[in-house]
């Protein structure tokens, strides 16, 4: 394979989404550890240059420092990825969808990095939860474009020769994958919530959001079922196996969920003296504990896990306005 | 459109497909984005008026901005809190407790009751944190200034190494966590911030409370006076607190010359007994099932002023106003106002109360510490703030051990036989 039949954008978005996928990670961290404001000022990294802080400092500092400071170092090199990912496209791809696509991915990393900025410089924590809602976003965009640019992504229905599908179930596919990309978003946008506890927050409200996380979840799980349902129903192996990934991520998540209730804020009222109590920790919550942190960091990053999947799901499974698009010449500007 | 896109649309044109997800997403964001930039930033942090009790001392509006204006000038704000020295706090501790999280220039963190407490006990201590609904037994309001597990007497104040044992063990079988991974030095400033809130909240009590013995020349406002305010609110508040490491509770030792098995029965013997009467609560069998719908004094608290407040409801919903004089008529106006405003209290500031069932002693679980000389404190002083009583006059000492070697074995007796495992049970402490 020579260099000029690389098709680059898929290259790049594949490299964007690994980056990312770490980002989210240190993101969810340093939530989970109140890191952010381990560094108090913003651009420079205690008055260094970002780039130019001393890496012995960085490594053998707090783990605050550690996790704030390569939080924005991912986060810029996401960016810079974004902007190669730019120029590969409007070489390589013609496909409008594509282009837009990139053109909302550079846009986020953007207004998300100023976002962080803000959070940091006027300390505010509202500010960090439309960072950690914005995230995801812009996770989800740079999923959808890897896929998109993969040379496999054709439709399911494209594929000739299968059995016609009976035309009720023809649109369920489709339609509840794309259900499950705005569900599964709302329930990190819900998270989010949940996770950045300001200290004017009433209970009232917290219980709101609370039903809100637990009815999406309900949502999420049975659109996840119906999709791989459908998927299983289709003739053809087709996103069989994407709708399996996903339905078994949300089980996981369900329970990753439950798990990091209890690490963290204990058996909750209304499940004390059921059968919960019997497989519930004897021991005291422990604040900062390695598999509490770890379990609901978890919980974070399988929830934007389960946003990438059901965005790819949703994309081969032809959902619109993919669908349109998908079947347009793939590499416009490569050579054969 | 080209072929094979028309094709496999056959049944439905493509610009109607209902959704579009990437679409619905990205709006989804931008609502997010500009409903949290609308709510504007944040609120700088402030703290809560004790309002239920303002409300039970029918409290004016105007009362209730003097107390908040005295208290903010005596113990200052949540980010920049004021330790006065007749406190005996000390202010470095609280500035690292207190205010939002962040890291200082050697990367130390500050703010740390927001990191750790505060969605539990909430900013001011009142246990109104945003979790608080979701837990049993609700989180701690400590501006009434009393607390469950110390070494101390039960109406006294724990002292500063009780609740650094609390940090530290967290209590078992409540959410309340072990702060056991924090280092030394955190959990000494949380712990004074604690001390720090309670002190706060029982002086703003007090000054409520103050307005019902003012004279009638004061015109309904208490007098701001240092002698007042200092030297006689703060420093008796303050004063408990000090005086905390001599109130210890004193433990005998434990009796030598009896062995192990008589100290148990003739335990038993009391805990069934009429004089300790441990089973009216905690059952004959010791599950915890015995007299279980009683509140502790935080619930007891909220109970007791709704039923006042239903009672003057109903009281007044039977008076007639038709030959009320115009004084009196204003006076029934007024009771209506503070109903009204009393339910909303209750509906915004408090949580719906909850029973505290005593303990089911056996399976081990005590929230106080498992050590034998922390049973001897529970059972010596009871569990102040909860129905628990003492122990102390009724039961002599030495007998209160034969109790804790009781209770110690429950969890290993079968069939009313004590169990194998005997090195569990206290001969020591
Ligand atoms: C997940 C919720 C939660 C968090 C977080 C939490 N607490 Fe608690 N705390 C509780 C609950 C619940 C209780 C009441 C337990 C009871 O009544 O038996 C409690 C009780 C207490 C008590 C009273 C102990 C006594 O002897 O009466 C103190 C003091 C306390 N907490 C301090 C703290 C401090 C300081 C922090 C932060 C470092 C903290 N708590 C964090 C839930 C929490
Ligand atoms: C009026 C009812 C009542 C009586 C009488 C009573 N208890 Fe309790 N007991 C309670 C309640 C309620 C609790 C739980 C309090 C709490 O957690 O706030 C409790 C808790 C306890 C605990 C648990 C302490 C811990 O650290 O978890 C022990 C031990 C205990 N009681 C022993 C006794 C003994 C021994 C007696 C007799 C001398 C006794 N109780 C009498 C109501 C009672």
């Amino acid at each position: 394979m020579s260099i000029r039949s690389i098709h680059w954008p898929h290259a790049v978005a594949c490299l964007l989404v690994a980056v990312t996928a770490v980002l989210l990670c240190f993101g969810a961290l340093v939530t989970t550890f109140d890191a952010a404001m381990a560094v108090p000022d913003w651009p420079a990294t205690y008055g260094h240059n970002m780039f130019l802080f001393p890496l012995s400092e960085w490594l053998h500092g707090p783990w605050d420092l550690f996790l704030e400071h390569g939080h924005r170092l991912l986060g810029a090199a996401a960016g810079m990825v974004a902007l190669v990912l730019a120029a590969a496209t409007f070489l390589q791809e013609r496909r409008r969808i594509v282009r837009w696509l990139v053109v909302a991915a550079v846009a986020l990393v953007i207004v998300q990095g100023l976002l962080g900025g803000a959070r940091v410089l006027l300390d505010d924590r509202t500010i960090a939860k439309v960072h950690a809602c914005t995230g995801p976003l812009f996770f989800a965009v740079a999923v959808a474009i890897a896929t998109l640019t993969a040379s496999g992504s054709k439709p399911s229905r494209r594929s000739d020769g299968e059995p016609a599908v009976r035309a009720g179930d023809a649109n369920v596919l489709p339609a509840a994958s794309a259900c499950l990309v705005a569900a599964s978003y709302i329930q990190l946008v819900a998270g989010a919530q949940l996770r950045h506890l300001d200290a004017s927050l009433d209970p009232q409200t917290f219980r709101q959001i609370v039903v809100v996380h637990l009815v999406g979840a309900a949502v999420v799980a049975v659109l996840s079922a119906v999709s791989a349902a459908a998927a299983w129903r289709r003739p053809g192996p087709a996103q069989r196996g994407w709708a399996t990934v996903v339905f078994l991520l949300i089980a996981c998540q369900v329970l990753l969920g439950g798990a990091a209730w209890v690490a963290n804020w204990g058996v909750p009222a209304v499940a004390q003296g059921t059968m919960l109590d019997a497989i519930a920790p004897t021991g005291p919550v422990v604040a900062r504990s390695l598999q509490g942190s770890v379990v609901v960091t978890l919980h974070v990053v399988l929830g934007m896990a389960i946003l990438a999947a059901s965005v790819v799901l949703a994309i081969r499974a032809g959902a619109a306005p993919f669908a349109l698009e998908a079947a347009k010449p793939q590499r416009a500007g490569a050579v054969a | 459109m080209t072929k094979a896109m028309s094709k496999h649309t056959s049944t439905q044109p493509v610009s109607v497909r209902p959704v579009l997800s990437l679409h619905v997403a990205a709006s989804l964001g931008l609502l997010v984005t500009v409903l949290a930039v609308g709510c504007g930033p944040t609120p700088a942090a402030s703290f809560r008026t004790n309002m239920v009790m303002a409300a039970k001392q029918r409290l004016t509006t105007d009362q209730e901005r003097q107390v908040a204006t005295i208290v903010e000038a005596m113990f200052g704000t949540p980010d920049e809190p004021v330790a006065l020295p007749e406190t005996g706090l000390d202010e470095a501790k609280l500035l690292l407790a207190a205010g939002p999280v962040r890291s200082d220039i050697v990367g130390r963190k500050n703010g740390l009751y927001r990191e750790h407490c505060v969605h539990c006990h909430g900013i001011t201590g009142d246990g109104l944190g945003p979790t608080a609904a979701f837990l049993n037994p609700y989180p701690r309001d400590y501006r009434p200034g009393v607390f469950k597990f110390k070494s101390t007497e039960r109406a006294d104040k724990p002292t500063h190494a009780d609740l650094k044992r609390i940090l530290h063990n967290g209590i078992v079988g409540t959410s309340m966590p072990s702060f056991a991974l924090l280092g030394d030095a955190q959990v000494d400033a949380l712990v004074e911030y604690v001390k720090y809130l309670s002190m706060r909240g029982e002086t703003e009590i007090k000054l409520m409370q103050a307005y019902f013995e003012l004279d009638d020349d004061a015109q309904g406002k208490l007098p701001e006076t240092r002698e007042f305010l200092v030297d006689e609110v703060l420093a008796g508040v303050a004063e408990k607190w000090k005086s905390a490491a001599d109130a210890a509770i004193p433990v005998p030792e434990m009796p030598a010359d009896i062995d192990l098995a008589a100290s148990i029965a003739k335990g038993k013997e009391l805990f069934h007994g009429d004089k300790a009467n441990c089973v009216k609560c905690h059952g004959v069998t010791a599950l915890g099932d015995g007299q279980a719908n009683d509140y502790d004094d935080w619930n007891k608290a909220i109970v007791d002023f709704g039923r006042e407040i239903a009672g003057s409801r109903e009281q007044a919903a039977k008076t007639s106003t038709a030959e009320m004089s115009p004084d009196e008529l204003a006076e029934h106006k007024a009771t209506l106002a503070w109903l009204e405003k009393s339910r909303q209290v209750l509906d915004g500031d408090s949580l719906r109360p909850r029973t505290i069932p005593p303990r089911n002693l056996r399976q081990a679980v005590y929230r106080g510490g498992r050590r034998p000389l922390d049973l001897y404190y529970r059972i010596h002083a009871g569990i102040h703030g909860a129905p628990m009583p003492a122990a102390k006059g009724t039961i002599p000492p030495e007998e209160i051990w034969h109790i804790v070697n009781y209770i110690r074995s429950l969890p290993y007796e079968f069939d009313g036989e004590l169990g194998a495992d005997r090195s569990m049970v206290a001969s020591g402490r």
